[in-house]
């Protein structure tokens, strides 16, 4: 036991880090479009994996999975902090709070690598509203104003979109 | 997993928190029912895994070097748990992470299981004094000095650690053959010297590592480590 312990998780986490930062840097620089800020979220993101270890469930999601969209959550909560508005207030309040659910992910393994697929087999440009809102960040709001559509408009696009591609996985 | 029914307007709503795309209002809303109700925090869990699928497409970016060492020097000051099982759980996920996918993670894993450390260089006498700062997930615990001339160690504790009756706290250094060989029991109190006899201190070099492990009172009974590890650190040049 001690030759498993004794320092054991530290190397092992840095194997780790040579093993995943180069796909979690690069989910960081996606969503947040500049490598100082992507920087300061990567260390976040060990950081966060390291206290939160004990949230991962094997038997739900594999790690690569589960860091992935920990490094998405943690920039895209980055972006929020970021966007100082008049609204700042409001905009603070909406910076995710640190809930166990943010830590629960549920993979199947029928729906992998069909995801693009599905995506692609949106209509009303769905699929594309997705991928930049998850990818980005954006917001109903924020989106409508990009799209120059009504905001009613992107939510029915959207809302519609995630109940075909549901279908559309699970088919 | 037991299925927890949902409505469609909460599923929907779990779709669109994991998203990304609510705000206001609606953002409380979802956030304070993925806090309370178990069918919304499944659904939203499911959710997540639909999308995160969007990620195996972004490329990867090698991060600047560096980063690393201000990550390990974070994590010294993070992570309030420090029991033994929490460390287990990490350990099994950093194995579960490396262990993954490709071939050379495979290799690392291996590494990590047997746990090679880097051989000393053959012929160095080692005459400097080292230093190791033995800790846990929440930070350093104890703070070893070792003096080669003299072949004492000298520990000074953060804070008194005492071991319960029926217990004791024992000392161990792990040279670079992984074998731990044990440097008796540690009395209670916050500072201890000891002097190490000549076979042994030729195991205090670079690479080696000081712990102490829980053992039955008197020390283990076998002249290995028996109990969970309390603490650890690397020997380093002072």
């Amino acid at each position: 036991m001690l030759r498993e312990m004794a320092g054991g998780d530290r190397n092992a986490l840095s194997a780790l880090y040579q093993r995943t930062s180069a796909k979690l840097y690069g989910i960081c620089l996606r969503v947040l479009g500049n490598e100082s800020d992507a920087q300061d979220v990567l260390q976040e993101v060990y950081v966060t994996a390291w206290s939160k270890a004990e949230q991962f469930d094997p038997g739900k999601a594999s790690p690569i999975t589960w860091l992935a969209v920990l490094a998405r959550n943690k920039a895209i909560d980055q972006l929020r902090r970021r966007k100082v508005t008049p609204d700042g207030l409001e905009a603070a309040t909406e910076v995710a709070d640190d809930a166990p659910s943010a830590y629960e992910i549920a993979e199947s393994r029928q729906e992998s690598g069909r995801l693009a697929g599905c995506l692609d087999e949106l209509e009303d440009r769905a699929g594309a509203m997705i991928r930049r809102a998850f990818l980005e960040g954006a917001s109903y709001p924020e989106l409508a104003v990009r799209e120059g559509v009504p905001l009613g408009t992107m939510k029915s696009w959207i809302r519609r979109g995630l109940q075909r591609l549901k279908g559309c996985l699970e088919r | 997993m037991t299925d927890h029914p949902i409505s469609e307007a909460h599923d929907q709503l779990a779709a669109e928190l994991a998203l990304g795309v609510l705000n206001g209002a609606e953002l409380r809303e979802a956030r304070s029912l993925a806090r309370t109700e178990p069918a919304f925090r499944q659904a939203l869990a499911r959710w997540s895994g639909r999308l995160a699928p969007m990620l195996d497409d972004v490329p990867p970016v090698d991060p600047p070097h560096g980063l690393w060492r201000s990550i390990a020097g974070r994590l010294g000051d993070e992570a309030p748990a420090s029991n033994v099982i929490v460390l287990k759980q990490r350990v099994n996920l950093w194995r579960t992470a490396t262990a993954a996918a490709t071939a050379m993670a495979a290799a690392l894993a291996l590494v990590l299981v047997t746990r090679v450390p880097p051989q000393p260089p053959v012929a160095s006498p080692s005459p400097a004094p080292m230093v190791a700062m033995l800790g846990d997930s929440s930070g350093a615990k104890l703070v070893a000095n070792w003096s080669p001339e003299a072949r004492t160690l000298v520990i000074a504790a953060s804070a008194d650690m005492p071991a319960d009756r029926g217990h004791a706290h024992e000392l161990w250094v792990i040279p670079a053959d992984g074998k731990p060989r044990s440097l008796g029991t540690m009395p209670s109190g916050k500072h201890m010297m000891m002097r190490v006899p000549e076979p042994l201190s030729a195991a205090f070099r670079n690479g080696a590592t000081l712990a102490v492990s829980l053992e039955p009172a008197g020390g283990s009974p076998t002249g290995s480590p028996t109990g969970p590890v309390l603490v650890s650190g690397a020997l380093e040049s002072a």
